[in-house]
């Protein structure tokens, strides 16, 4: 939301010298997007998409610069940005694990599935652990309830869950090194 | 058992096959995606655009651009196509909304100007996941009716909002968008590379996947242009309507996939086709039928869960028994969640219940929805069901409208409490009451989210009330004061 600030004046505020929206991104922006539309406001979406797949967050830095590109106020990216679920304005774990609580899953079992989460991980919902791979989370129906309890592992929907097979997904992961790219397909 | 991708048990079909389906020529929508009970969902695969092309797709299309687009209206409108998103609203006499085009002296009508079309594969509502198996497996048809209604309407530019979870389909559907590109069906040349011979000539359109970003609230449409506009996803106070005002302020026609999906085949094989399908209203009158096909998306405690393709107008008993190897467990059918929770949920009793455009009046829910039941066994506790529910819309709330940003909330924490023991019988009332004052149909709220949330938590506690009742503390507790005196 619009008046949410730093949560006190003596706070810093995370900067770096190097744009987050960097140049190739201004350029897909410029070339595929912003013909698109009819304002340029509406290519904040896209915009917001980029830097979320990119870093895994919105950091403020990149709404201002957001905010330049697209000559929008920075409270205008920051209203949307706020308002939608799916950026975050923290940071998170490198992985997130969006388990779907909605009214299908629940009935097929999801709570076995956030708990064998929570224990295999050590952390509780809406926690990152200690060594910032994983992120848990619970989400509203993810549109899957025939293949009920469901899970996304970053952007990938994992079906028919079961306690063992979500375990068996943090345990590839680990054993990949992490290195398996975060937000990909 | 085994479970393939996209949620069916593989096994062979039976090839029990609806008998007047197969009579008109088998599903319309799921022709290319193999779908219990006529193939097996174990073959499916994307259709690219040369196995679309090469099975008969684009024909409906091509037909519709040697028609005038007036007359591709009118046939729609003689299809009494109702829209799948959840409303029912008749798609044909939704496009005449637009502003009527200016005619010339020699009766040539001069251009629209900008319009839009709006897609809506927002697909959040829990219980819900039927336009997922199109844009998984046959983009190009949902493209196709894109293109049809783009020339119905004389509309230039459609957007496909697609919710941001969806991150597959959305890739799905910009691939076979870049093929529809390269195939000439979009882009400057003219739909088809200008194979239109009505009296416009070429008629050229573009289409784009825009990809939400986790907000259920962005499927109310204006909400959905507000998310395409790159705002916050805020419904909007109507009228105006989008018809007349819409995205970026011109008019803007919505419509969902399955919606969409269903022109091509009404175009090729005609309205008359359609009607046969179905059913007449059972209530008479002006009533609109219920005619076509939908895909029913059925979850919850039944064996084979999964999308199935059937005629409005199936009983829900048989869409559960036969199609869906009935309950799990062999226990028994308690009641199922009617298309999506904000309709509100069928009780014990109404096991037979046709799904059709009736549905709501007939049987106490708020309508059809999305003709995804969730169902649920015998052993299933209302209450919890009821606090599930409540925690979606407070959660989904967009919080411009007290009565839903705050009843919302109110009603999530009765839920809980009694759900934990510690209500009093009066705070079933309370939540009686709260639910009913809130809603666009009592006139408090901009958008129907709030209807929603006051179906739902109406018909379950109507129809479960013993339940709710059983856990609650009477709200009189006597207590023994002594006063001191005998
Ligand atoms: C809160 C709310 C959520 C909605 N979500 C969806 C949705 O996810 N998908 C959809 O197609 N329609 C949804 N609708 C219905 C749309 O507002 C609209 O009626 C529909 O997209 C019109 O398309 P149709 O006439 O082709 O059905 C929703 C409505 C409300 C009030
Ligand atoms: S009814 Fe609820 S969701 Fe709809 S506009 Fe009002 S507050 Fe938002
Ligand atoms: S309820 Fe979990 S995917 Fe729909």
């Amino acid at each position: 939301m619009a008046w949410i600030t730093k949560p006190s004046a003596t706070t810093k505020v995370e900067k770096r010298p190097e744009p987050y929206l960097t140049a190739s991104m201004k350029d897909e922006l410029t070339r595929t997007y912003l013909p698109r539309y009819e304002t340029k406001h509406a290519a904040l979406l896209p915009a917001l998409h980029m830097i979320q797949h990119e870093y895994g967050w919105v950091p403020q830095q990149a709404m201002l610069e957001v905010a330049e590109f697209l000559s929008l106020p920075p409270s205008e990216v920051i209203d949307t940005a706020s308002f939608y679920e799916e950026y975050w304005l923290k940071p998170k774990g490198k992985h997130l694990i969006s388990v779907c609580r909605s009214i299908a899953c629940e009935f097929c079992g999801h709570e076995a599935i956030t708990q064998a989460v929570k224990d295999r991980l050590g952390i509780d919902v809406g926690e990152t652990t200690d060594d910032g791979m994983f992120t848990l989370i619970e989400l509203e129906c993810l549109g899957s309830c025939g293949t009920a309890p469901v899970a996304l592992m970053n952007e990938e929907l994992l079906e028919c869950l079961t306690p063992q097979a979500v375990v068996k997904a943090i345990d590839e992961i680990y054993a990949g090194g992490g290195k398996k790219h975060s937000h990909g397909h | 058992m085994q479970f393939a991708p996209n949620g069916l048990t593989t096994s062979t079909p039976s090839g029990k096959v609806n008998p007047n389906l197969a009579a008109l020529g088998g599903p319309a929508l799921t022709k290319r995606i193999p779908c219990w009970p006529y193939a097996d969902p174990a073959g499916r695969h994307v259709v690219s655009y040369d196995e679309y092309v090469r099975t008969g797709g684009y024909q409906g299309l091509r037909k519709a651009l040697s028609m005038k687009p007036d007359a591709v209206t009118e046939e729609v409108k003689k299809s009494v196509l109702r829209g799948r998103g959840g409303a029912g609203f008749p798609c044909g006499l939704k496009w005449t909304f637009l502003p009527k085009l200016a005619v010339d002296e020699q009766g040539n009508e001069q251009d629209p100007g900008q319009r839009y079309l709006a897609i809506n594969a927002d697909e959040s509502e829990p219980g819900t996941f039927k336009d997922r198996l199109l844009m998984d497996f046959d983009p190009h048809l949902v493209l196709e009716g894109i293109a049809i209604a783009c020339y119905a309407c004389r509309i230039k530019t459609a957007f496909i909002f697609i919710r941001g979870e969806y991150h597959h389909q959305a890739h799905v559907l910009e691939e076979a968008i870049k093929e529809a590109y390269a195939n000439g069906v979009f882009g400057p040349k003219g739909l088809l590379g200008g194979a239109a011979t009505g009296r416009g000539g070429t008629f050229a359109v573009d289409c784009h996947v825009h990809r939400g970003a986790g907000a259920y609230i962005c499927g109310e449409e204006t909400a959905l242009l507000e998310g395409l506009e790159g705002k916050r996803g805020w419904p909007r106070i109507k009228p105006p309507f989008p018809a007349i005002k819409g995205l970026f302020g011109k008019p803007t026609i919505i419509n969902n996939v399955e919606t969409v999906a269903h022109l091509p085949s009404i175009i090729e094989q005609g309205a008359e086709w359609f009607t046969k399908q179905g059913v007449v209203s059972s209530l008479g009158g002006n009533n609109q039928p219920s005619h076509g096909t939908k895909l029913m998306g059925v979850s919850g405690h039944v064996n084979r869960p999964g999308v199935f393709e059937c005629e409005l107008g199936i009983p829900l008993r048989t869409l559960v028994e036969e199609l869906c190897g009935g309950i799990r467990g062999g226990r028994k059918f308690k009641g199922a969640i009617a298309g999506g929770i904000s309709m509100g949920v069928l009780g014990p009793d109404q096991y037979d219940a046709p799904m059709d455009f009736d549905i709501g009046r007939k049987f106490g829910v708020l309508g059809l929805g999305t003709a995804c039941p969730t169902v649920f066994d015998d052993q299933t506790d209302m209450v919890s069901v009821a606090r599930n529910i409540t925690r979606f819309f407070k959660h989904e709330s967009c919080g411009q409208c007290t009565p839903c940003r705050e009843g919302s909330g109110w009603l999530y924490q009765i839920m809980c409490r009694i759900e934990q023991g510690e209500a009093r019988t009066k705070d079933l009332d309370l939540a009686l009451e709260i639910a009913t004052s809130m809603g666009s149909m009592p006139g408090t709220t901009i958008c129907g989210l709030a209807d929603g949330n006051n179906w739902a938590v109406r018909t379950i506690m109507q129809k479960y009330r013993s339940e709710f009742e059983a856990k609650v503390k009477p709200t009189f507790v006597p207590v023994k004061v002594s006063v001191g005196a005998r």
